[in-house]
């Protein structure tokens, strides 16, 4: 029994000075330490603050200075402790900075960005200024060419008027449907049976040209009439070769060609009575009408 | 020599371990709990884990005045050096924690900016 109880004791021995008696195992807060400076050694400690990182480490070989010398003393387990402390703290310092590097990044940026966004709006803004004025100098010219328009065409129709004003001091001058109308006497152009226009009738119709040319956008229309004296075929071809002696006479006094037509009626449209003389000479007649409206090339 | 002279002679000597064996750690004291206070300032009361270590150093630096107490000014240096270094741990957190914050808030206004400007 007790050769036994030795033999066990011999056995065991080898194994206690391979397992605990040899070597202490390490305090918690050494192996701790030891990886808490490892994950430090591989953050952004090692780039940003070599220098904390340099202190954790002295702290650590101290810490295992400590174990060495003796490794169930309580100074290895603080020495140990503060190392671990001294690492967390290096590496808390590094994501410190690099944080504090990501802030100054991100305020660059925003300066970029602000700056982009002011070319931009800046850009943006000379554009519309642009536009604007653009816009503005088109509607000046516009406001000039309405007023320099309307007073040319006020001009125009007070000359226009003033010519239509004048000539009804001498002339019949009335407004109907077609328009203004004005009745020659045929009696005072023509010679009976005629179309050539008598020489003391050109002063009238002088004046009759010039009253149209002040009316340039209007169109004329100049119209034949005869009494019912005669048969139709020659009250006809005396109405139209009358009203166009008197539209060519117009034109020879600068009546735009293309503004008057001829046109005769014969005796289908009288003004007066046919039964007397009175009403006979009225239906004997030639009327220039300014039509209403504007012509479309004016 | 007397009896009396070796009691003098071991009661000197146990009065040059128990209170001189080292010297009280008066710097350690100051400087322990001007980390403590440093870590306030940095804001540890805002970040859980600086205030973890706040606290640790306090109760750490409680210890050591209880230990000077009781004549043991080597385990009250250790323990102030322990106290020291969870407080500038507290320290470093608080900061980093604010780094962060502010770099976050950073990168937001840039996004925003950045979604503004792509409109």
């Amino acid at each position: 029994m007790i050769g036994s109880h030795l033999m066990s004791r011999l056995y065991a021995l080898p194994l206690c000075a391979l397992l605990a008696c040899a070597t202490t195992a390490p305090p918690r807060e050494l192996v701790d330490a030891r990886a808490a400076y490892a994950h430090a050694e591989q953050s952004p400690a090692q780039k940003l603050v070599p220098a904390e990182l340099h202190v954790a480490r002295e702290s650590l070989d101290t810490a295992e200075r400590t174990f060495k010398d003796d490794p169930k003393s309580r100074d290895a387990v603080d020495n140990a402790y503060i190392a671990l402390r001294k690492a967390q703290r290096a590496e808390a310092l590094g994501n410190a900075a690099a944080a504090a590097d990501n802030k100054t990044q991100a305020e660059r940026d925003v300066g970029k960005t602000q700056e982009q966004l002011l070319t931009k709006a800046d850009a943006k803004l000379k554009n519309t200024e642009g536009a604007l004025a653009q816009e503005r100098e088109s509607l000046a010219q516009q406001k000039a060419a309405t007023e320099s328009e309307r007073a040319a065409r006020l001009a125009a129709e007070k000359k226009a008027q003033d010519a239509m004003d004048a000539l009804s001091k001498n002339l019949a001058v009335k407004a109907d449907p077609r328009g203004t109308v004005i009745t020659l006497s045929g009696g005072v152009v023509f010679a009976t049976g005629q179309a050539t226009i008598l020489p003391n009738a050109q002063a009238q119709l002088n004046q009759v040209a010039d009253a149209l040319k002040t009316q340039a956008e209007h169109h004329f229309t100049v119209e034949g009439h005869t009494d019912n004296q005669g048969t139709d075929r020659i009250n006809d071809d005396l109405s139209a070769r009358r009203a166009n002696a008197v539209r060519d006479y117009l034109v020879v006094r600068g009546v735009s060609a293309d503004a008057i037509t001829a046109q005769g009626y014969g005796s289908k449209r009288p003004v007066g009575a046919n039964t007397n003389p009175e009403g006979r000479a009225m239906n004997r007649r030639v009327e220039i009408i300014v039509d209403k409206g504007v012509t479309a090339s004016n | 020599m007397s009896r009396f002279g070796w009691s003098l002679i071991s009661g000197i000597a146990v009065a040059a371990l128990g209170c001189g064996g080292a010297p009280k750690p008066v710097a350690q004291l100051s400087s322990s709990e001007g980390a403590i206070r440093g870590a306030q300032e940095a804001g540890a009361a805002e970040v859980p884990d600086a205030t973890l270590h706040v606290k640790l150093a306090e109760e750490q630096r409680e210890d050591a005045l209880k230990l000077i107490k009781d004549g043991d000014n080597h385990r009250a240096s250790m323990m102030l050096a322990r106290a020291e270094a969870d407080a500038e741990l507290a320290i470093a957190l608080a900061r980093s924690a604010n780094a962060v914050a502010e770099a976050q808030k950073a990168a937001d206004a840039v996004e925003a900016l950045k979604q503004k400007a792509a409109q």
